[in-house]
Protein backbone atom coordinates (compact mmCIF):
# COMPACT_ATOMS: atom_id res chain seq x y z
CA UNK A 1 0.00 0.00 0.00
CA UNK A 2 2.71 2.38 0.73
CA UNK A 3 4.12 2.19 -2.42
CA UNK A 4 1.24 4.65 -3.77
CA UNK A 5 2.39 7.72 -4.26
CA UNK A 6 -0.91 10.73 -3.56
CA UNK A 7 -0.83 14.02 -5.97
CA UNK A 8 -3.39 16.80 -4.76
CA UNK A 9 -4.73 19.66 -6.25
CA UNK A 10 -6.90 22.14 -5.06
CA UNK A 11 -9.14 24.86 -6.41
CA UNK A 12 -10.48 27.46 -3.59
CA UNK A 13 -13.32 29.49 -4.22
CA UNK A 14 -13.51 32.62 -1.93
CA UNK A 15 -15.79 35.50 -1.88
CA UNK A 16 -14.47 39.18 -2.09
CA UNK A 17 -15.15 41.48 0.20
CA UNK A 18 -16.64 44.28 -1.90
CA UNK A 19 -19.63 46.42 -1.30
CA UNK A 20 -21.79 45.00 -3.81
CA UNK A 21 -22.21 42.03 -6.01
CA UNK A 22 -19.35 41.69 -9.05
CA UNK A 23 -21.82 42.78 -11.91
CA UNK A 24 -24.48 44.89 -10.11
CA UNK A 25 -24.74 47.10 -7.73
CA UNK A 26 -27.09 45.03 -5.32
CA UNK A 27 -25.26 45.20 -2.45
CA UNK A 28 -22.68 41.93 -1.34
CA UNK A 29 -24.47 40.49 1.74
CA UNK A 30 -26.46 37.20 2.18
CA UNK A 31 -26.54 37.07 5.82
CA UNK A 32 -29.12 38.73 5.81
CA UNK A 33 -33.04 38.24 5.31
CA UNK A 34 -33.20 36.27 2.23
CA UNK A 35 -34.01 38.22 -1.16
CA UNK A 36 -33.25 41.54 0.11
CA UNK A 37 -30.29 42.15 -2.00
CA UNK A 38 -31.39 41.71 -5.18
CA UNK A 39 -31.55 43.60 -8.97
CA UNK A 40 -32.94 42.47 -12.47
CA UNK A 41 -28.85 42.07 -13.19
CA UNK A 42 -28.75 39.12 -10.46
CA UNK A 43 -31.86 37.53 -11.27
CA UNK A 44 -30.77 37.23 -14.91
CA UNK A 45 -33.89 39.12 -16.85
CA UNK A 46 -33.43 39.85 -20.37
CA UNK A 47 -32.49 42.93 -21.68
CA UNK A 48 -29.78 43.63 -18.50
CA UNK A 49 -26.33 44.16 -18.57
CA UNK A 50 -23.59 43.26 -16.33
CA UNK A 51 -21.28 46.11 -15.34
CA UNK A 52 -17.97 45.45 -13.84
CA UNK A 53 -17.24 46.42 -10.04
CA UNK A 54 -14.01 48.30 -9.96
CA UNK A 55 -13.63 47.49 -6.35
CA UNK A 56 -14.13 43.60 -6.57
CA UNK A 57 -11.41 43.99 -9.29
CA UNK A 58 -9.40 45.61 -7.19
CA UNK A 59 -9.38 42.87 -4.58
CA UNK A 60 -8.66 40.41 -7.18
CA UNK A 61 -5.69 41.84 -8.08
CA UNK A 62 -4.42 42.12 -4.79
CA UNK A 63 -4.33 38.47 -4.13
CA UNK A 64 -3.36 37.75 -7.25
CA UNK A 65 -0.40 39.58 -6.60
CA UNK A 66 0.14 38.52 -3.31
CA UNK A 67 0.21 34.88 -5.17
CA UNK A 68 2.84 36.16 -7.16
CA UNK A 69 0.83 35.59 -10.04
CA UNK A 70 1.75 37.52 -13.31
CA UNK A 71 -1.36 39.70 -14.30
CA UNK A 72 -3.16 39.49 -17.37
CA UNK A 73 -3.14 43.56 -18.23
CA UNK A 74 -5.33 42.53 -21.06
CA UNK A 75 -8.52 40.39 -19.52
CA UNK A 76 -11.85 39.54 -20.34
CA UNK A 77 -14.38 37.46 -19.06
CA UNK A 78 -16.56 34.16 -20.43
CA UNK A 79 -19.74 32.41 -19.92
CA UNK A 80 -19.60 29.06 -19.03
CA UNK A 81 -23.28 27.34 -19.46
CA UNK A 82 -25.09 25.22 -17.68
CA UNK A 83 -28.72 24.79 -16.66
CA UNK A 84 -29.62 24.93 -13.23
CA UNK A 85 -32.27 27.04 -10.89
CA UNK A 86 -29.60 28.94 -8.74
CA UNK A 87 -28.35 30.17 -12.38
CA UNK A 88 -31.62 31.68 -14.18
CA UNK A 89 -29.07 32.94 -16.87
CA UNK A 90 -27.98 29.84 -17.86
CA UNK A 91 -24.67 30.43 -17.87
CA UNK A 92 -22.08 31.69 -14.61
CA UNK A 93 -19.70 34.86 -16.09
CA UNK A 94 -16.27 33.74 -15.84
CA UNK A 95 -12.51 34.24 -16.98
CA UNK A 96 -11.38 30.95 -18.37
CA UNK A 97 -9.13 32.26 -21.32
CA UNK A 98 -7.38 35.56 -19.16
CA UNK A 99 -7.31 34.69 -15.83
CA UNK A 100 -6.68 37.96 -13.91
CA UNK A 101 -3.51 36.05 -12.70
CA UNK A 102 -1.60 33.00 -13.82
CA UNK A 103 1.82 31.26 -12.46
CA UNK A 104 1.96 32.18 -8.80
CA UNK A 105 3.02 30.52 -6.30
CA UNK A 106 2.38 30.27 -2.15
CA UNK A 107 5.28 29.01 -0.10
CA UNK A 108 4.50 26.47 2.85
CA UNK A 109 6.55 24.89 5.63
CA UNK A 110 6.00 21.30 6.77
CA UNK A 111 8.39 19.80 9.28
CA UNK A 112 10.91 22.41 8.56
CA UNK A 113 11.14 21.58 4.72
CA UNK A 114 9.50 24.41 2.86
CA UNK A 115 7.80 23.99 -0.68
CA UNK A 116 6.38 26.37 -2.96
CA UNK A 117 3.05 25.02 -4.20
CA UNK A 118 2.20 26.69 -7.69
CA UNK A 119 -0.93 28.25 -8.35
CA UNK A 120 -2.25 27.80 -12.04
CA UNK A 121 -4.14 30.59 -12.46
CA UNK A 122 -6.37 32.87 -10.11
CA UNK A 123 -9.84 34.18 -12.28
CA UNK A 124 -12.52 36.53 -11.07
CA UNK A 125 -16.54 35.11 -11.57
CA UNK A 126 -20.10 35.48 -9.84
CA UNK A 127 -21.08 33.30 -7.31
CA UNK A 128 -24.84 31.54 -7.78
CA UNK A 129 -28.00 31.77 -5.92
CA UNK A 130 -28.04 29.97 -2.34
CA UNK A 131 -30.68 26.45 -2.60
CA UNK A 132 -32.32 24.52 0.19
CA UNK A 133 -33.63 21.40 -1.07
CA UNK A 134 -35.94 19.31 0.23
CA UNK A 135 -36.98 15.64 -1.06
CA UNK A 136 -39.03 17.35 -3.80
CA UNK A 137 -38.52 21.39 -3.49
CA UNK A 138 -35.78 23.49 -4.22
CA UNK A 139 -35.94 27.07 -2.35
CA UNK A 140 -33.61 30.15 -3.35
CA UNK A 141 -32.30 32.72 -1.86
CA UNK A 142 -30.81 35.36 -4.60
CA UNK A 143 -28.44 37.26 -2.59
CA UNK A 144 -25.85 34.96 -2.97
CA UNK A 145 -26.12 35.36 -6.63
CA UNK A 146 -23.77 37.56 -8.40
CA UNK A 147 -21.30 38.06 -5.28
CA UNK A 148 -17.97 38.61 -6.57
CA UNK A 149 -15.92 35.35 -6.11
CA UNK A 150 -12.03 34.32 -6.87
CA UNK A 151 -11.42 30.76 -7.71
CA UNK A 152 -7.99 30.09 -6.97
CA UNK A 153 -6.18 26.99 -8.68
CA UNK A 154 -3.13 25.03 -7.89
CA UNK A 155 -0.89 22.70 -9.99
CA UNK A 156 -1.01 19.18 -8.69
CA UNK A 157 1.50 20.07 -6.35
CA UNK A 158 0.97 19.01 -2.94
CA UNK A 159 1.45 15.06 -2.03
CA UNK A 160 0.45 14.33 1.33
CA UNK A 161 -2.85 15.82 3.50
CA UNK A 162 -0.42 17.71 5.39
CA UNK A 163 1.39 20.14 2.45
CA UNK A 164 -2.72 20.30 1.48
CA UNK A 165 -3.81 21.61 5.01
CA UNK A 166 -0.86 23.96 5.17
CA UNK A 167 -1.37 25.38 1.61
CA UNK A 168 -5.08 26.20 2.89
CA UNK A 169 -4.10 27.74 5.95
CA UNK A 170 -1.46 29.53 4.10
CA UNK A 171 -3.56 30.72 1.69
CA UNK A 172 -7.12 31.58 4.35
CA UNK A 173 -3.84 33.80 6.10
CA UNK A 174 -3.24 36.03 3.23
CA UNK A 175 -6.56 36.59 2.17
CA UNK A 176 -7.96 37.50 5.72
CA UNK A 177 -4.37 39.71 6.21
CA UNK A 178 -5.26 41.15 2.27
CA UNK A 179 -8.79 42.36 3.37
CA UNK A 180 -9.55 40.32 0.34
CA UNK A 181 -11.99 37.92 1.67
CA UNK A 182 -13.28 36.90 5.05
CA UNK A 183 -12.71 33.14 4.48
CA UNK A 184 -15.07 31.38 6.99
CA UNK A 185 -15.55 28.02 5.54
CA UNK A 186 -18.22 27.47 7.89
CA UNK A 187 -20.36 30.47 6.19
CA UNK A 188 -19.46 29.00 2.98
CA UNK A 189 -17.25 32.46 2.47
CA UNK A 190 -13.88 30.25 1.23
CA UNK A 191 -14.97 26.98 -0.19
CA UNK A 192 -12.88 24.33 -1.29
CA UNK A 193 -12.55 21.12 -3.78
CA UNK A 194 -10.10 18.89 -3.65
CA UNK A 195 -8.64 16.71 -6.95
CA UNK A 196 -6.98 13.52 -5.59
CA UNK A 197 -5.11 10.56 -7.44
CA UNK A 198 -2.73 8.11 -6.87
CA UNK A 199 -0.14 5.95 -8.56
CA UNK A 200 2.63 3.88 -8.21
CA UNK A 201 5.14 5.68 -10.80
CA UNK A 202 5.18 9.17 -11.84
CA UNK A 203 2.56 9.19 -14.56
CA UNK A 204 -0.25 10.86 -12.55
CA UNK A 205 -3.13 8.81 -11.77
CA UNK A 206 -7.01 9.24 -12.97
CA UNK A 207 -8.54 11.82 -10.59
CA UNK A 208 -11.32 12.45 -8.49
CA UNK A 209 -12.57 15.69 -7.57
CA UNK A 210 -14.17 15.83 -4.08
CA UNK A 211 -16.46 19.02 -3.43
CA UNK A 212 -17.43 21.65 -0.96
CA UNK A 213 -15.42 20.28 2.09
CA UNK A 214 -16.65 22.09 5.35
CA UNK A 215 -12.94 22.91 6.82
CA UNK A 216 -9.30 22.68 6.66
CA UNK A 217 -9.14 19.58 8.95
CA UNK A 218 -12.12 17.51 6.66
CA UNK A 219 -9.96 18.50 4.02
CA UNK A 220 -7.06 16.60 5.34
CA UNK A 221 -9.54 13.73 6.34
CA UNK A 222 -11.06 13.63 3.27
CA UNK A 223 -7.96 13.61 1.50
CA UNK A 224 -6.83 10.70 3.42
CA UNK A 225 -9.93 8.37 3.14
CA UNK A 226 -10.57 9.30 -0.58
CA UNK A 227 -6.64 7.92 -1.75
CA UNK A 228 -6.79 5.32 0.56
CA UNK A 229 -10.55 4.46 -1.56
CA UNK A 230 -8.66 4.59 -4.66
CA UNK A 231 -5.71 2.63 -3.54
CA UNK A 232 -8.09 -0.24 -2.45
CA UNK A 233 -10.21 -0.01 -6.05
CA UNK A 234 -6.88 -0.16 -8.25
CA UNK A 235 -5.19 -3.19 -5.71
CA UNK A 236 -8.70 -5.34 -6.75
CA UNK A 237 -8.53 -4.64 -10.07
CA UNK A 238 -10.86 -1.75 -10.36
CA UNK A 239 -9.94 1.74 -12.25
CA UNK A 240 -10.97 5.30 -11.33
CA UNK A 241 -13.29 7.04 -13.11
CA UNK A 242 -13.29 10.70 -13.38
CA UNK A 243 -15.94 11.71 -11.14
CA UNK A 244 -17.34 14.19 -8.52
CA UNK A 245 -17.46 13.01 -4.81
CA UNK A 246 -18.48 14.88 -1.43
CA UNK A 247 -17.17 13.75 1.75
CA UNK A 248 -19.14 12.82 4.82
CA UNK A 249 -17.87 13.62 7.88
CA UNK A 250 -19.56 10.95 10.21
CA UNK A 251 -18.72 7.99 8.31
CA UNK A 252 -15.23 9.61 6.59
CA UNK A 253 -15.98 8.52 3.46
CA UNK A 254 -16.33 10.52 0.01
CA UNK A 255 -18.96 9.44 -1.52
CA UNK A 256 -20.34 9.65 -5.56
CA UNK A 257 -22.58 12.73 -6.79
CA UNK A 258 -22.05 12.62 -10.47
CA UNK A 259 -19.84 11.86 -13.18
CA UNK A 260 -17.84 14.91 -14.46
CA UNK A 261 -19.63 17.02 -17.18
CA UNK A 262 -16.45 17.12 -19.15
CA UNK A 263 -14.83 20.82 -20.16
CA UNK A 264 -16.64 20.86 -23.25
CA UNK A 265 -20.04 20.48 -21.55
CA UNK A 266 -20.00 23.88 -20.48
CA UNK A 267 -19.42 25.45 -24.06
CA UNK A 268 -17.53 28.59 -22.64
CA UNK A 269 -16.99 31.19 -24.57
CA UNK A 270 -16.36 35.32 -24.55
CA UNK A 271 -18.78 37.42 -22.77
CA UNK A 272 -20.08 39.20 -25.52
CA UNK A 273 -21.84 42.06 -22.66
CA UNK A 274 -18.54 43.18 -21.55
CA UNK A 275 -15.55 44.36 -23.54
CA UNK A 276 -11.69 44.11 -22.60
CA UNK A 277 -10.60 45.36 -19.28
CA UNK A 278 -7.06 46.66 -19.10
CA UNK A 279 -4.75 47.09 -16.06
CA UNK A 280 -1.81 49.82 -16.75
CA UNK A 281 1.24 49.15 -15.10
CA UNK A 282 0.71 52.55 -13.27
CA UNK A 283 -2.18 51.41 -11.58
CA UNK A 284 -0.58 47.61 -10.83
CA UNK A 285 2.16 49.39 -9.37
CA UNK A 286 0.09 51.54 -7.43
CA UNK A 287 -1.90 48.43 -5.88
CA UNK A 288 1.62 46.62 -5.51
CA UNK A 289 3.13 49.27 -3.54
CA UNK A 290 0.24 49.05 -0.86
CA UNK A 291 0.05 45.72 -0.18
CA UNK A 292 -0.54 45.11 3.63
CA UNK A 293 1.97 42.87 5.25
CA UNK A 294 1.79 39.59 4.96
CA UNK A 295 1.88 37.12 7.86
CA UNK A 296 5.02 35.24 6.99
CA UNK A 297 7.02 38.44 6.95
CA UNK A 298 5.57 39.46 10.73
CA UNK A 299 6.33 35.97 11.86
CA UNK A 300 9.80 36.32 11.15
CA UNK A 301 10.02 40.24 12.57
CA UNK A 302 8.55 38.50 16.11
CA UNK A 303 10.55 35.49 16.21
CA UNK A 304 13.25 38.21 15.70
CA UNK A 305 12.16 40.35 18.87
CA UNK A 306 12.51 37.19 21.22
CA UNK A 307 8.57 36.53 20.93
CA UNK A 308 7.95 32.66 21.62
CA UNK A 309 6.22 30.40 19.32
CA UNK A 310 2.77 30.16 20.78
CA UNK A 311 2.22 33.73 21.48
CA UNK A 312 3.51 34.39 17.42
CA UNK A 313 0.89 31.23 16.44
CA UNK A 314 -1.91 33.31 18.54
CA UNK A 315 -1.76 36.77 17.30
CA UNK A 316 -1.25 35.75 13.60
CA UNK A 317 -4.16 33.51 14.01
CA UNK A 318 -6.46 36.82 15.37
CA UNK A 319 -5.78 39.15 12.88
CA UNK A 320 -7.40 41.66 14.74
CA UNK A 321 -5.15 41.20 17.71
CA UNK A 322 -2.01 41.21 15.50
CA UNK A 323 -3.23 44.81 13.95
CA UNK A 324 -3.49 46.20 17.28
CA UNK A 325 -0.03 44.77 18.36
CA UNK A 326 1.67 45.69 15.51
CA UNK A 327 0.46 49.86 16.07
CA UNK A 328 2.67 49.72 19.34
CA UNK A 329 5.11 46.59 19.33
CA UNK A 330 7.87 49.14 18.13
CA UNK A 331 7.48 50.92 21.17
CA UNK A 332 6.96 48.82 23.86
CA UNK A 333 8.72 45.58 25.50
CA UNK A 334 7.23 42.87 23.04
CA UNK A 335 7.53 39.92 25.21
CA UNK A 336 5.98 41.17 27.63
CA UNK A 337 3.37 42.93 25.46
CA UNK A 338 2.44 39.88 23.91
CA UNK A 339 2.35 37.62 27.05
CA UNK A 340 -0.38 40.37 28.12
CA UNK A 341 -2.27 40.45 24.58
CA UNK A 342 -2.26 36.26 24.30
CA UNK A 343 -2.58 35.64 28.10
CA UNK A 344 -4.71 37.28 30.33
CA UNK A 345 -6.11 39.60 27.84
CA UNK A 346 -6.87 36.89 25.40
CA UNK A 347 -8.64 35.36 28.52
CA UNK A 348 -10.95 38.12 29.23
CA UNK A 349 -11.52 38.42 25.69
CA UNK A 350 -12.77 35.09 24.80
CA UNK A 351 -14.75 34.53 27.81
CA UNK A 352 -16.82 37.60 26.93
CA UNK A 353 -17.13 36.93 23.80
CA UNK A 354 -15.01 39.86 22.17
CA UNK A 355 -13.39 40.98 20.24
CA UNK A 356 -9.84 43.45 20.31
CA UNK A 357 -12.07 46.18 18.58
CA UNK A 358 -14.65 45.77 21.31
CA UNK A 359 -13.06 47.41 24.22
CA UNK A 360 -11.03 50.12 22.94
CA UNK A 361 -7.78 49.29 24.73
CA UNK A 362 -5.75 52.18 25.43
CA UNK A 363 -2.46 51.60 24.06
CA UNK A 364 -0.72 54.05 26.04
CA UNK A 365 -2.79 52.08 29.29
CA UNK A 366 -1.28 49.36 28.47
CA UNK A 367 1.93 50.60 27.87
CA UNK A 368 2.32 51.61 31.54
CA UNK A 369 0.76 48.26 32.56
CA UNK A 370 3.74 46.46 30.54
CA UNK A 371 6.21 48.92 32.13
CA UNK A 372 5.34 48.46 35.79
CA UNK A 373 5.69 44.81 35.00
CA UNK A 374 8.98 44.85 33.71
CA UNK A 375 9.80 47.05 36.28
CA UNK A 376 8.50 44.69 38.98
CA UNK A 377 6.51 47.39 40.77
CA UNK A 378 3.16 44.66 40.40
CA UNK A 379 3.61 41.15 40.96
CA UNK A 380 2.51 38.85 37.87
CA UNK A 381 0.13 37.52 39.96
CA UNK A 382 -1.44 41.64 40.55
CA UNK A 383 -1.09 41.80 36.87
CA UNK A 384 -4.14 39.02 37.07
CA UNK A 385 -6.23 40.97 38.88
CA UNK A 386 -5.88 44.07 37.88
CA UNK A 387 -6.15 43.24 34.13
CA UNK A 388 -9.99 42.94 34.23
CA UNK A 389 -10.28 45.79 36.22
CA UNK A 390 -8.37 48.00 33.77
CA UNK A 391 -10.40 46.18 30.55
CA UNK A 392 -13.75 46.54 31.98
CA UNK A 393 -13.12 50.38 33.61
CA UNK A 394 -10.68 51.84 31.37
CA UNK A 395 -9.31 53.40 34.39
CA UNK A 396 -5.43 54.37 34.42
CA UNK A 397 -3.32 51.84 35.24
CA UNK A 398 -1.54 53.72 37.77
CA UNK A 399 -5.16 54.81 39.23
CA UNK A 400 -5.90 51.39 39.49
CA UNK A 401 -2.81 50.19 41.28
CA UNK A 402 -3.08 52.83 43.86
CA UNK A 403 -7.71 51.87 44.20
CA UNK A 404 -7.06 48.23 45.24
CA UNK A 405 -3.45 48.77 47.29
CA UNK A 406 -1.78 47.14 45.19
CA UNK A 407 2.23 48.62 45.28
CA UNK A 408 4.69 45.81 45.12
CA UNK A 409 7.03 46.16 48.49
CA UNK A 410 10.31 46.52 47.02
CA UNK A 411 11.84 48.34 49.35
CA UNK A 412 14.82 46.23 51.01
CA UNK A 413 14.87 48.30 54.52
CA UNK A 414 10.80 46.89 54.53
CA UNK A 415 11.44 43.59 53.29
CA UNK A 416 14.39 42.75 55.70
CA UNK A 417 11.87 43.60 58.35
CA UNK A 418 9.41 41.03 57.30
CA UNK A 419 12.15 38.29 56.67
CA UNK A 420 13.81 38.71 60.35
CA UNK A 421 10.44 38.83 62.02
CA UNK A 422 8.90 35.60 59.29
CA UNK A 423 12.30 33.90 60.48
CA UNK A 424 12.31 34.69 64.42
CA UNK A 425 8.90 33.25 64.15
CA UNK A 426 9.30 29.82 62.50
CA UNK A 427 12.90 28.59 64.30
CA UNK A 428 11.81 25.16 63.28
CA UNK A 429 12.05 25.68 59.75
CA UNK A 430 15.14 27.84 59.75
CA UNK A 431 16.72 24.33 61.36
CA UNK A 432 15.06 22.05 58.48
CA UNK A 433 16.32 24.51 55.75
CA UNK A 434 20.31 24.00 57.67
CA UNK A 435 19.58 20.41 57.21
CA UNK A 436 18.91 20.82 54.05
CA UNK A 437 15.37 20.66 53.44
CA UNK A 438 14.77 22.52 50.76
CA UNK A 439 10.76 22.84 51.40
CA UNK A 440 11.29 24.86 54.37
CA UNK A 441 12.79 27.69 52.37
CA UNK A 442 9.37 27.67 50.44
CA UNK A 443 7.44 27.44 53.53
CA UNK A 444 9.10 30.65 55.16
CA UNK A 445 8.75 32.19 51.27
CA UNK A 446 4.88 31.92 51.76
CA UNK A 447 4.94 33.00 55.11
CA UNK A 448 6.30 36.12 53.87
CA UNK A 449 4.11 36.66 51.53
CA UNK A 450 1.19 36.16 53.73
CA UNK A 451 2.82 38.77 56.09
CA UNK A 452 2.68 41.37 53.34
CA UNK A 453 -0.41 40.37 51.91
CA UNK A 454 1.44 39.39 48.84
CA UNK A 455 2.69 42.55 48.12
CA UNK A 456 5.93 41.80 48.79
CA UNK A 457 8.07 41.88 45.50
CA UNK A 458 9.23 38.06 45.52
CA UNK A 459 12.61 37.51 44.15
CA UNK A 460 13.86 40.19 46.41
CA UNK A 461 12.21 38.85 49.03
CA UNK A 462 13.58 35.29 47.95
CA UNK A 463 17.52 36.99 47.51
CA UNK A 464 17.18 38.89 51.16
CA UNK A 465 15.75 35.48 52.49
CA UNK A 466 18.50 33.31 51.15
CA UNK A 467 21.23 35.95 52.05
CA UNK A 468 19.67 36.19 56.02
CA UNK A 469 20.03 32.02 55.96
CA UNK A 470 23.29 31.78 55.25
CA UNK A 471 24.62 34.56 57.86
CA UNK A 472 22.65 33.09 60.59
CA UNK B 1 -17.59 13.52 -43.62
CA UNK B 2 -21.07 11.84 -42.34
CA UNK B 3 -23.80 14.30 -43.12
CA UNK B 4 -25.85 13.80 -39.97
CA UNK B 5 -24.93 13.46 -36.49
CA UNK B 6 -25.26 10.65 -34.35
CA UNK B 7 -28.19 9.79 -32.49
CA UNK B 8 -26.45 10.07 -28.51
CA UNK B 9 -25.22 13.56 -29.95
CA UNK B 10 -28.15 14.97 -30.73
CA UNK B 11 -29.37 13.61 -27.58
CA UNK B 12 -26.63 14.86 -25.34
CA UNK B 13 -27.12 18.56 -26.81
CA UNK B 14 -30.87 17.67 -25.62
CA UNK B 15 -29.60 16.80 -22.11
CA UNK B 16 -27.33 19.57 -21.58
CA UNK B 17 -30.43 21.58 -22.50
CA UNK B 18 -32.25 19.91 -20.38
CA UNK B 19 -34.94 19.64 -22.87
CA UNK B 20 -37.16 16.40 -23.83
CA UNK B 21 -37.25 15.20 -28.06
CA UNK B 22 -39.17 12.92 -29.35
CA UNK B 23 -37.71 9.85 -31.88
CA UNK B 24 -38.51 12.09 -34.65
CA UNK B 25 -37.51 15.11 -33.29
CA UNK B 26 -33.77 13.47 -32.48
CA UNK B 27 -34.04 12.42 -36.70
CA UNK B 28 -34.49 15.94 -37.23
CA UNK B 29 -32.59 17.04 -35.44
CA UNK B 30 -29.68 14.80 -36.76
CA UNK B 31 -29.96 16.41 -39.80
CA UNK B 32 -30.53 20.11 -39.07
CA UNK B 33 -28.21 20.65 -36.04
CA UNK B 34 -25.44 19.02 -38.49
CA UNK B 35 -26.19 22.09 -41.10
CA UNK B 36 -26.32 24.05 -38.44
CA UNK B 37 -22.95 23.50 -37.26
CA UNK B 38 -21.30 23.39 -40.66
CA UNK B 39 -22.49 26.82 -40.52
CA UNK B 40 -20.25 28.46 -37.74
CA UNK B 41 -17.66 25.88 -39.29
CA UNK B 42 -16.84 28.02 -41.73
CA UNK B 43 -15.66 31.15 -39.05
CA UNK B 44 -12.94 29.07 -38.99
CA UNK B 45 -11.95 29.06 -42.44
CA UNK B 46 -11.46 33.26 -41.92
CA UNK B 47 -7.87 33.77 -42.89
CA UNK B 48 -7.43 36.59 -39.81
CA UNK B 49 -8.18 33.85 -37.38
CA UNK B 50 -4.34 34.33 -35.71
CA UNK B 51 -5.42 37.82 -34.36
CA UNK B 52 -6.97 38.54 -30.97
CA UNK B 53 -9.98 37.12 -30.22
CA UNK B 54 -12.49 39.68 -31.15
CA UNK B 55 -15.85 39.01 -29.19
CA UNK B 56 -17.29 42.53 -29.38
CA UNK B 57 -18.62 44.70 -31.80
CA UNK B 58 -16.96 47.42 -30.06
CA UNK B 59 -13.15 48.15 -29.80
CA UNK B 60 -13.27 50.20 -26.34
CA UNK B 61 -12.95 49.13 -23.21
CA UNK B 62 -15.36 48.24 -20.80
CA UNK B 63 -17.22 50.43 -19.04
CA UNK B 64 -16.46 49.78 -15.05
CA UNK B 65 -18.37 51.22 -12.00
CA UNK B 66 -17.86 52.29 -8.47
CA UNK B 67 -18.33 49.77 -5.45
CA UNK B 68 -21.57 51.28 -4.15
CA UNK B 69 -25.05 49.85 -3.34
CA UNK B 70 -27.48 51.26 -5.88
CA UNK B 71 -30.24 49.95 -8.10
CA UNK B 72 -31.80 46.80 -6.06
CA UNK B 73 -35.47 45.82 -6.45
CA UNK B 74 -38.16 44.80 -3.33
CA UNK B 75 -38.76 40.98 -3.16
CA UNK B 76 -42.49 42.23 -3.83
CA UNK B 77 -42.02 43.24 -7.17
CA UNK B 78 -39.93 40.28 -8.16
CA UNK B 79 -42.68 37.86 -6.41
CA UNK B 80 -44.84 38.74 -9.52
CA UNK B 81 -42.29 36.88 -12.16
CA UNK B 82 -41.73 33.86 -9.66
CA UNK B 83 -43.55 30.53 -10.32
CA UNK B 84 -43.96 30.30 -6.62
CA UNK B 85 -43.22 31.86 -3.46
CA UNK B 86 -42.98 30.58 -0.12
CA UNK B 87 -41.96 32.76 2.89
CA UNK B 88 -38.96 34.79 1.64
CA UNK B 89 -37.71 32.44 -1.02
CA UNK B 90 -38.47 31.16 -4.65
CA UNK B 91 -39.93 27.55 -4.83
CA UNK B 92 -38.81 25.65 -7.65
CA UNK B 93 -39.00 21.68 -8.20
CA UNK B 94 -36.00 19.87 -6.40
CA UNK B 95 -32.58 19.46 -8.60
CA UNK B 96 -29.96 17.66 -6.70
CA UNK B 97 -27.45 15.24 -8.89
CA UNK B 98 -29.32 15.05 -12.01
Amino acid sequence: MNDYKTTIGIEVHAELKSNTKMFSSSKNDFKTRPNSNISVIDLGYPGTLPLVNKGAVELALKAALLLNCKINKRMHFDRKNYFYPDLPKGYQITQARTPIGVDGYVEIEVDGVTKKIGIHDIHIEEDTAKSIHNETTSYLDFNRAGVPLIEIVTYPDMNSKEEAMAYLERLREILLYAEVSDCKMEEGSMRCDVNVSVSKNDILGVRTETKNIGSISSVGMAINSESLRQIKVLEDGGSIREETRRYDEASDQTILMRVKETGNDYRYFPEPDIPFIELSDEYINKIHDNLPVMPNVLRKKYKELNINDNNIKTIIANKDLCKYFESFVNDTNPVTASNLLTGDIMGYLNKNNLSINDINLDISNLKKLIKVIDDKKISSKQAKQLIPVMLETGKDVDVIINEMGMVQISDDKVLQELVDKVISANQESVNDYKAGKDRALKYLMGQIMKESKGKANPSEVNRLLVDTLRSI
Amino acid sequence: MENKLTKEEVMHVARLARINVSEEEIERYQVTLKQLLDEVKKIRDVKDCDKELMFSPTTHLARTREDEVDNMVSFDEIKKNAPKVVGDYIEVPVMIND
